[in-house]
């Protein structure tokens, strides 16, 4: 009886913070735990291997791994920007297609790169190695330096037993040190990520020191918005491919079919799941190549990014078409069905957002991201013996 | 009475099909049952099975799934594996958005060929 004036006192102090509904709490709840348990790659048996990780995050680094020796995984992957670049497209020996992709969670994924033409960590990062843009080397380059430098054989040594006489196992054995150290790269926790847990546990404290534009951001994110219809679960993605209006034309005359070439790549590569060098006895990853469906509406569909960490990897989008997160949000807001394709996602239409629910919407996107930080490039010890 | 020794004849039929393992989803036309179980469960955003039973025996069964609301299907076309006696194990599935599916099923008998659907919601 005593204590009620002060409970008004403190409703009326306190502004109307929104109510969640249960529907709303368990489509929260979805978006974490954060960070998920480590699991190795059965189709790479360097995966989870400390050697392996540690030849790789030299690798990543390596400029010797590039025709002109001034390239390196880490130029175009730059750990300070959450393994970015800031450029809107690629450049390493030359200009490339596409926006550089974060590692950052990147072992999350079923398919790598923008349009998925590779099923493992481990091809994908075969890739900018002989793509003559990126890194131009070849197998025989690749394995020519690791023979002749004592240190890098015995590193390789240690994790795959022996330099095999074949080149191009020899790079196969360099991508799956560098897939090792990628899959280190986790994003830390993000201010959701505690507003998450605190709304779970019902701590008030928690919950209140979310602020208020992120949480209702959050609520146009996972009602109206419908953003959760692909960008779901713990990384904010369902890891498969959609046509959200983003036009595919790379310059006058040259388009970038997206998954519909992503798909024939991948079936086309030595190195995809069903080939030699998956390390899974009974190549139960491979399912999804085996039934991997071609279609027509492939076309123009890019993979659904991650929005983990976006406040440092500007600009957005496969081509880095959107400069900031702001005019990501008013391209959802105005989206008209002629800009997609004729077999765009019928879940898409302009939202027509305000200019209050679009900064909301920005807050809460700004939310998931850990505030840098997290990696520390290590001093490497003695030379290997 | 009639009715009564009706259901007493229609029970062995429908007591001969089955699928043990669990509880399945049950459909039936004039000529066919279909009994079906996601195996290990329906889930968003990663790869399921169907064990499949299908009652009296047909020549063969054709699994696939859309999104009737959204207009697409599956990015995955699943296969089926006949395991003999009308039980096949489909794989390959998977369900890349929250929301209504349809499963579609299609059944090749003695009489033609019949079309079932079933709707289901995952979040
Ligand atoms: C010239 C800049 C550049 C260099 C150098 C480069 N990358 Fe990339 N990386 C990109 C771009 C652009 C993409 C997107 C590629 C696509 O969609 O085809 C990408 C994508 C990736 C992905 C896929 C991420 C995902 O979410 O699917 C991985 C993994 C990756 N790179 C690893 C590496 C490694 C390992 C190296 C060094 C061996 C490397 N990259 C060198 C620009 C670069
Ligand atoms: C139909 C699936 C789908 C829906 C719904 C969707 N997205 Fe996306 N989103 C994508 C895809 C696919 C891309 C990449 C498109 C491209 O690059 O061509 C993307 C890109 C983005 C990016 C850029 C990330 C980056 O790293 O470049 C942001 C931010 C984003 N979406 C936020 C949202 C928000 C906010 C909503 C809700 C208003 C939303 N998305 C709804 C599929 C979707
Ligand atoms: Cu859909």
């Amino acid at each position: 009886m005593r204590r009620a004036p002060l409970l008004l006192l403190l409703a009326a102090l306190v502004p109307a913070a929104h109510a969640f509904t249960k529907a709303e709490m368990r489509a929260i709840a979805a978006h974490g735990p954060w960070p998920p348990a480590f699991a190795r790659d059965p189709s790479n048996r360097a995966s989870g291997n400390p050697d392996a990780i540690e030849l790789g995050e030299r690798l990543f680094f390596e400029r010797r791994l590039s025709a002109d020796g001034e390239q390196s995984c880490s130029r175009c992957h730059i750990p300070e920007r959450s393994w970015t670049d800031g450029l809107a497209r690629a450049q390493g020996l030359a200009l490339t297609d596409r926006n550089t992709q974060s590692i950052a969670n990147v072992r999350l994924q079923r398919w790598f790169g923008w349009d998925g033409a590779n099923d493992s960590l481990w091809a994908q990062s075969i890739r900018p190695i002989i793509d003559p843009r990126e890194l131009g080397m070849g197998a025989r380059q690749v394995a020519a330096l690791v023979r002749g430098d004592a240190d890098l054989a015995c590193r390789y040594r240690k994790v795959f037993g022996e330099v095999p006489a074949n080149d191009e196992a020899v790079l196969v054995g360099v991508a799956k040190a560098l897939a090792a150290f990628q899959e280190t790269r986790v994003s830390g926790r993000a201010p959701f990520d505690e507003f998450r847990d605190a709304l779970l546990k019902g701590d008030e404290a928690g919950i209140a020191s979310y602020p208020e534009d992120a949480k209702r951001g959050l609520v146009i994110f996972i009602g109206k918005g419908k953003c959760n219809a692909c960008h779901l679960g713990p990384a904010f993605t369902n890891g498969e491919f959609h046509d959200t209006g983003i036009p595919f034309f790379i310059e006058k005359g040259r388009v970038d079919p997206g998954r519909h070439s992503g798909i024939q790549k991948l079936r086309a590569s030595p190195y995809n799941l069903l080939g030699p060098y998956n390390d899974a006895p009974e190549r139960a990853a491979a399912i999804g190549t085996r039934h991997v469906r071609l279609e027509h509406r492939n076309f123009g569909e890019f993979r659904t990014p991650s929005l983990r960490n976006l406040a440092p990897t500007a600009p957005y989008m496969h081509n880095g078409s959107l400069a900031t997160l702001r005019d990501v949000v008013n391209h959802y807001s105005t989206l008209s069905p002629d800009r997609l394709h004729a077999d765009g996602e019928a879940i898409l239409v302009a939202l027509k957002l305000g200019e209050g629910e679009v900064r909301d919407l920005v807050a809460f996107l700004e939310s998931l991201s850990d505030g840098g930080g997290t990696y520390a490039r290590r001093r490497f010890a003695a030379d290997c013996r | 009475m009639r009715l009564a020794a009706l259901l007493a004849l229609a029970a062995p039929a429908a007591l001969a099909c089955e699928m043990p393992g669990g509880p399945a989803e049950k459909l039936q036309s004039a000529t066919h049952t279909i009994l079906y179980r996601a195996e290990p469960g329906l889930g968003v955003g990663r790869h399921f099975a169907l064990a499949v039973a299908v009652c009296p025996p047909p020549k063969d069964v054709r699994v696939d799934a859309w999104m009737p609301d959204h207009r697409h299907g599956m990015n995955y076309r699943p296969s089926i594996a006949p395991l003999g006696d009308g039980r096949y194990r489909a794989d390959g599935l998977l369900f890349h958005m929250p929301g209504r599916w349809e499963f579609l099923f299609e059944v090749r008998g003695a009489g033609g060929t019949e079309r079932f659907e079933h709707s289901v919601r995952v979040e």
